[in-house]
């Protein structure tokens, strides 16, 4: 009864990591099967548990990282959505911000809403910014459009009035005439999702959380069917975008929460995997075959947003012109995604100059040197051509490479239009690959006003550790984290977060009008609705944590920065010195003389598990199925200064804690990591590799 | 005018490996991004945090734009201008630690909100560039708040006027110079966190610019910057070679300004000559007396942000841009004026310029350019006024309607265009913040124009003004000429504008005004929609239906404009009544617009 399973669901493959009381771990990719993705979980569990002798009973626990959430509203296979507004406002959801994601673009189409006009009903009544009942509800008009919409067919409903942030009264009126006419439809309303100013910004949240809930529910619940199936009552628990966890019957209602569960738990994973190795600040890469991901983790935590645009796409714009995709308001571990990865496509732009992505070949037909019918150059067709990608085959897999293939193409497609060498070529592609990257992680930090260099890079997904080094030279990155099993990570990183539930409320507010009880007492509420999600996934009150937070800006500022508040008693001074000292940290400067507004007070909700969550020792089983090719060398081409070298091919257990020089490649079952000339690679706790970056050159 | 502003830089550039190149221009657009991002995390006001109207951008050491921040398209010619500007004024005596500051419509800037900063960047003792940020303050004094009147007659009524001083020196910010600013604006908090927040951004663009030139090294960095342009003005011909060479003529107008009735003509020849274009708006009327007049380089900005539009998207935004694309205006005309016109609603020539631009690359675009919308913001609202403790309050907002249709789909619903990239603001911020309450802000039904791809709808907006007193001001457009069709498509609805008193009277407002509100005083504002595109009797039937389903259009106006019939509930096209529908409209239109 001691294994813990994380499940990571990708669109070609399934990660699956099995982790015993002592921190003994085993990593497995089955095939993704995407007609129902819960009979590839249940299949391939049922297989591994079967291989390794272990009875279903001996499951302790399940956390699962999905895209299902994502993917119904990336393929609009959501429910048809109704939706309840205050008369005048019919159009909100459709209308937006205005805002267009890419300048200048007349191609550009804006995302159709998901619930359709026909299905966004008005009713009469008004409430003010204070709460104050301008128009009573008009419970007859009500009563009609609610029957219209009943009648027309929807499959949820969303309710979102002007103001509700401030009194959800009417909102909730509203849902009672709903419940009382159809008890089981699926019925969600703004102001107990995300009571938060800006209509549009909720109503998209709310809108969004009805659309897909019926798709989430029903997955999930089949998927706990298939769990049952296979005898086992442990508890399932899904990641949230947040970094938390969350039961299952918690993302079965709220669903929005685990929009970004995958990319989240691999963050969640390198900074358990950075406070084990003694490091305060990391940035984190995680490299796939069509976007490359990063975040910060700073003083040991992750940095959390309070949105998402879904579906915005691979735009790196996207964090500065925002309206690309579908708006949700909560909170999420900021992670920055650019459109380049290992299987992005090689293109010579109209000046001559060469690109990389957004466009990819995807899983099918994959890079041109996988010989299934791609014929555009890639990233991956430039590391083979370097001798950074076994030329081979793919490490853990059975394909077989056609790297002449992919010489070929970049000789053709690259090297001649441009007049350069192959190996000049394939450097380039390389080199242009990390300056897309790098845009992701200056995004994180530079953008936040953090001096990447004073960050350890912590790199993962199948790419990361072949990009790393390079990478990290290009943003004078000094050090290295290459995690176990880098290539599942995010599977792995679901082992560790605890239950987390976030509520919000907007006050918007001077923070010095404030009265100190009011505001003990709004945190108070949410803290009681916190208390009732733990309690209802089984905490008992010993277990539970709370952590207040509160949303602050000097008047009229946009962004309002979040900040904690402790202790007892008039808090506000404390408030506002530490929202000044993070002002000054993020933008440079603080306005003591200015008034600082109380926008938001936040709260998490932790429920603690009775066995720590992160082991001490952490030791990976090596699969002996699929031999790496250890024990080889081959020619590698490390750029211009080094020319083409034969390296080593070793494995990771060929690294001791005292290090071992450049060059070398590691090559994995799920990974290969690459270490030039002039860096050096050791052993650290938990099976991490710590490449140290030029250590000679110094500073 | 034009020629003094010729970008070109006659120095060749040298071959350089397209690597590094692409590394370095990704830097930089990257470094006058996270500058526009600070920009937009702190700024105070509405109109900078919501509708961005701000710039950022990079210039190397002799003064040519490197790069610019993904935020105003109309700014991008003009901030050159700025730089310019600077040069003139301070030549050798720039020093580290400064910071210039200039709103002067023909000294830095093109109309006084537009304040910008600019901080010259030094390398051991040799400068090596310039950070620039611009951003639209809330408001600059002036004979009315806000800052945008279109009923001023010289500039001396618009505002604080600064020339190009200095805003910091040694690293210290000029009391006096922000308490001139505090002193003679109304909203000092806000004007004074917005100038801020471009101080901001210049510092953060100097640390960046920095780390990126040590990393290459000086001389390495500028070669490379004349490789980009060099770069760009290839990349930029290329595209230009692509279009058919020819001359293209297209006409639009301005309703008036505000003061004298007369219709205000703007007219532009572009000719397409091999790899470059020459944009000539000879023909177009003189500057006015209403304060809609457009400085050459805001005229110059529209034009090129359109011509973007129509080519690769990935060029980068910096001067080789420029290089192969001519601007010609005649001096002293509305789109080329000289001081002391006034120019604070210039923003409205500035959207007429870029609509008579897109009409004429529809013709060398036929595949691409759409029908006029309302998506440009010609309704600009500003109210100010005093709340019970005698503190001012200004609110400051430009709104923004939907596109025109074609060639290939309907226009966009409410979606900003192509030239600026503003947001609405929510109505439960304008509540907690101003006295107001947004009663209506939705589409309106029928009032797309039509064709085969119709246009977008016209949206409306309505303000209850719940203060004591204020003076409202509007300027607005598009009531007399409508946003143009192409194809056969109709031209968009008009725009309009009342004002329901707390009497209950209406009234009808023009398009252009100022007047005092009070409690209770409703005003409705109602933008154009869009034009549309092909011959209304082509459209789908089934895209008719799907529009009455959704209540865009009424079934009345199914039948009337484009001739299709529905029948039952829920409604399905009844095929045979439509064809003989559309029989009878084209029998009773042959000699009408459709022939």
């Amino acid at each position: 009864m001691s294994e813990r399973v994380g499940i990571d669901i990708g669109g070609t493959f399934t990660d699956m990591v099995l982790m015993d009381g002592e921190g003994g771990v085993f990593t497995v990719k089955v095939p993704s099967t995407p007609d129902d993705y819960s009979r590839g979980i249940a299949e391939g569990l049922a297989a591994e548990l079967a291989a390794r002798e272990i009875p279903a009973d001996g499951i302790a626990e399940l956390i699962h990282g999905t895209t299902v959430a994502t993917n119904a509203i990336l393929e609009k296979r959501g429910a048809r959505t109704g939706l309840l507004t205050t008369e005048g406002f019919r159009d909100v959801l459709e209308i937006r911000r205005l805002r267009m994601p890419r300048l200048y673009d007349l191609r550009w189409t804006k995302p159709p809403a998901l619930a359709a006009r026909a299905d966004r009903l008005e009713v009469p009544e008004r409430i003010d910014h204070k709460g104050r009942v301008l128009t009573a509800l008009d419970e007859a008009a009500a009563g009609a459009a609610i029957d219209r919409l009943l009648a027309s067919g929807v499959e949820a409903v969303a309710i979102s009035l002007i103001n509700a942030y401030a009194n959800g009264a009417h909102e909730e009126r509203l849902a009672e005439m709903v419940r009382a006419r159809a008890p089981d439809l699926p019925l969600c309303i703004s102001s107990e999702i995300l009571p938060e100013i800006k209509e549009y910004e909720r109503t998209s949240t709310v809108v969004v959380n009805a659309y897909i809930l019926p798709v989430v529910s029903r997955y999930l619940r089949r998927l706990r069917e298939a769990l049952d199936a296979l005898s086992t009552t442990a508890p399932l628990k899904i990641m949230q975008s947040s970094g938390g966890a969350m039961g299952v019957e918690a993302a079965r209602a709220r669903p929005i929460h685990i929009i970004e569960s995958g990319p989240a738990a691999g963050v969640v994973g390198a900074a358990e995997l950075a406070a084990k190795l003694g490091r305060k600040d990391v940035l984190t890469f995680d490299m796939g075959g069509t976007t490359a991901k990063a975040a910060i983790i700073e003083d040991g935590a992750y940095d959390r947003v309070g949105e998402l645009d879904v579906g915005a796409g691979i735009n790196f714009a996207a964090r500065l012109l925002k309206g690309g995709g579908y708006h949700v308001g909560v909170p999420a571990i900021d992670i920055a995604e650019v459109g380049a990865g290992g299987g992005s496509l090689v293109r010579i732009d109209a000046g001559g100059s060469l690109a990389v992505g957004p466009e990819s070949a995807g899983a099918v037909p994959g890079p041109v040197s996988y010989d299934q019918g791609g014929e555009t150059a890639t990233v991956t067709d430039a590391n083979v051509v370097l001798g950074f990608v076994n030329p081979d085959r793919l490490v853990g897999g059975e394909l077989m490479l056609n790297a002449e293939k992919g010489r070929e193409a970049i000789r053709r497609q690259v090297a001649n239009p441009l007049g350069a060498g192959l190996d000049e070529a394939a450097w380039g592609i390389h080199q242009v690959a990390n300056a897309a990257m790098a845009r992701a992680l200056r995004a994180v930090s530079s953008e936040r006003g953090r001096d990447p260099r004073r960050f350890a890079l912590a790199v993962f997904g199948g790419n990361g550790p072949v990009h790393a080094v390079t990478l990290a030279r290009s943003l004078d990155i000094k050090e290295i984290i290459v995690p176990p099993a880098a290539g599942v990570f995010s599977a792995l990183g679901l082992l560790f977060p605890e239950t987390e539930h976030h509520h919000v409320r907007t006050l918007k507010q001077g923070l010095d009008g404030t009265d100190p009880a009011g505001l003990s007492d709004a945190f108070g509420t949410l803290e009681a609705t916190g208390r009732e999600g733990l309690e209802s996934e089984g905490f008992a009150a010993s277990a539970m944590e709370f952590e207040r937070f509160a949303d602050l800006c000097y008047r009229g500022e946009n962004a309002a920065l979040t900040v904690p508040v402790g202790g007892a008693g008039d808090v506000r001074a404390e408030m506002a010195e530490s929202f000044a000292a993070e002002h000054e940290r993020t933008f440079g400067y603080r306005s003591d003389d200015e008034v600082v507004e109380l926008v938001n007070v936040r709260i998490v909700a932790r429920g603690r598990s009775d066995t720590p969550r992160v082991p001490q020792a952490l030791a990976i089983t090596p699969r002996t199925d699929i031999a790496a090719e250890a024990g080889r060398r081959r020619p590698v081409y490390f750029g211009p200064e080094v020319g083409r070298i034969e390296v080593p091919v070793i494995t990771r257990d060929a690294i001791s804690a005292d290090g071992r020089e450049g060059p070398f490649i590691v090559e994995e079952y799920d990974s290969t990591t690459v270490v030039p000339p002039g860096c050096r690679a050791r052993a650290a706790e938990w099976g991490a590799l710590v490449i140290d970056v030029d250590p000679e050159r110094g500073e | 005018m034009a020629e003094q502003f010729d970008l070109a830089d006659p120095r060749a550039g040298r071959a350089r490996d397209p690597f590094t190149l692409e590394v370095v221009k990704n830097a930089l657009a990257s470094i006058a991004d996270e500058m526009a991002a600070t920009i937009q995390r702190t700024a105070r006001s509405f109109v900078v945090k919501e509708a961005l109207d701000y710039s950022t951008a990079l210039f190397d050491g002799t003064g040519r734009l490197i790069a610019q921040g993904t935020c105003l398209p109309l700014h991008m010619g003009a901030m050159p201008h700025a730089i310019l500007a600077m040069q003139n004024h301070f030549g050798d005596d720039m020093r580290p630690g400064d910071i210039y500051v200039s709103n002067d419509p023909w000294d830095g800037s093109t109309h006084l909100p537009d304040v910008v900063c600019v901080k010259p960047i030094f390398l051991a003792g040799k400068l090596v560039g310039f950070a620039a940020a611009l951003a639209h303050q809330t408001d600059i004094g002036g004979r009315v708040a806000g800052g945008n009147a279109s009923d001023s007659t010289e500039i001396y009524q618009e505002g604080l006027r600064l020339p190009p001083i200095r805003l910091y020196e040694n690293g210290e910010p000029c009391e006096t110079v922000f308490r001139i600013i505090a002193r003679n604006v109304r909203v000092p908090e806000t004007v004074v966190g917005d100038i801020r927040s471009e101080v901001s951004a210049c510092m953060i663009g100097e640390r960046q610019l920095l780390d990126l030139i040590d990393r290459h090294g000086l001389d390495e960095f500028e070669a490379l910057c004349t490789e980009l342009l060099d770069y760009t003005e290839r990349f930029t011909r290329a595209e230009v070679a692509k279009l058919p060479d020819g001359v293209y003529r297209f006409t639009d107008y301005i309703d008036d300004d505000g003061i004298d009735p007369d219709r205000i003509t703007f007219q532009v020849a572009i000719t397409v000559a091999g790899e470059e274009m020459v944009i000539d708006f000879a023909g177009t009327s003189p500057q006015v007396r209403g304060a809609i007049n457009s400085v050459y380089p805001f005229t110059a900005s529209a034009a090129w942000a359109c011509v973007r539009a129509i080519l690769d998207l990935d060029i980068p935004n910096n001067a080789g841009f420029f290089r192969p694309i001519k601007v010609v205006t005649p001096p002293r005309s509305i789109v080329d004026c000289a001081p002391p016109s006034p120019v604070a609603a210039r923003g409205l020539a500035g959207f007429r310029i870029a609509d008579t631009v897109m009409g004429a690359l529809a013709q060398i675009r036929p595949d691409m350019v759409p029908a006029s919308g309302g998506n440009s913001p010609d309704a600009g609202v500003s109210l100010g006024g005093y709340d019970e403790t005698g503190k001012p309050f200004v609110y400051l907002e430009f709104l923004v309607g939907s596109w025109g249709g074609g060639p290939w789909r309907d226009g966009m619903d409410a979606c900003t265009g192509i030239i600026v990239n503003y947001a609405n603001t929510p109505a439960e911020l304008v509540e907690s913040e101003q006295p107001l309450i947004v009663e209506r802000y939705e589409y309106i039904a029928d009032s797309a124009g039509t064709g085969e791809w119709r246009g977008g709808l016209a949206l409306e907006r309505h303000l209850r003004f719940t203060g004591k007193e204020g003076i409202i001001q509007v300027r607005s457009d598009r009531r007399k000429v409508a946003p143009y069709g192409l194809e056969g498509g109709s031209d968009g609805q008009p725009s309009n504008v009342t004002i329901t008193r707390a009497s209950g009277a209406d009234e009808q407002m023009p398009s252009k005004f100022l007047t005092t509100i009070r409690e209770g005083d409703v005003i409705r504002l109602r933008l154009a929609s869009g034009g549309g595109h092909g011959d209304p009797l082509a459209r789908p039937p089934a895209a008719v239906l799907a529009d009455v389903v959704d209540e865009k259009i009424t079934p009345a106006f199914a039948a009337e404009a484009y001739g299709v019939v529905l029948t039952g509930s829920p409604p399905t096209v009844d095929a045979t009544a439509t064809k003989l529908q559309r029989g009878a409209i084209r029998g009773r239109t042959s000699s009408g617009p459709y022939s």
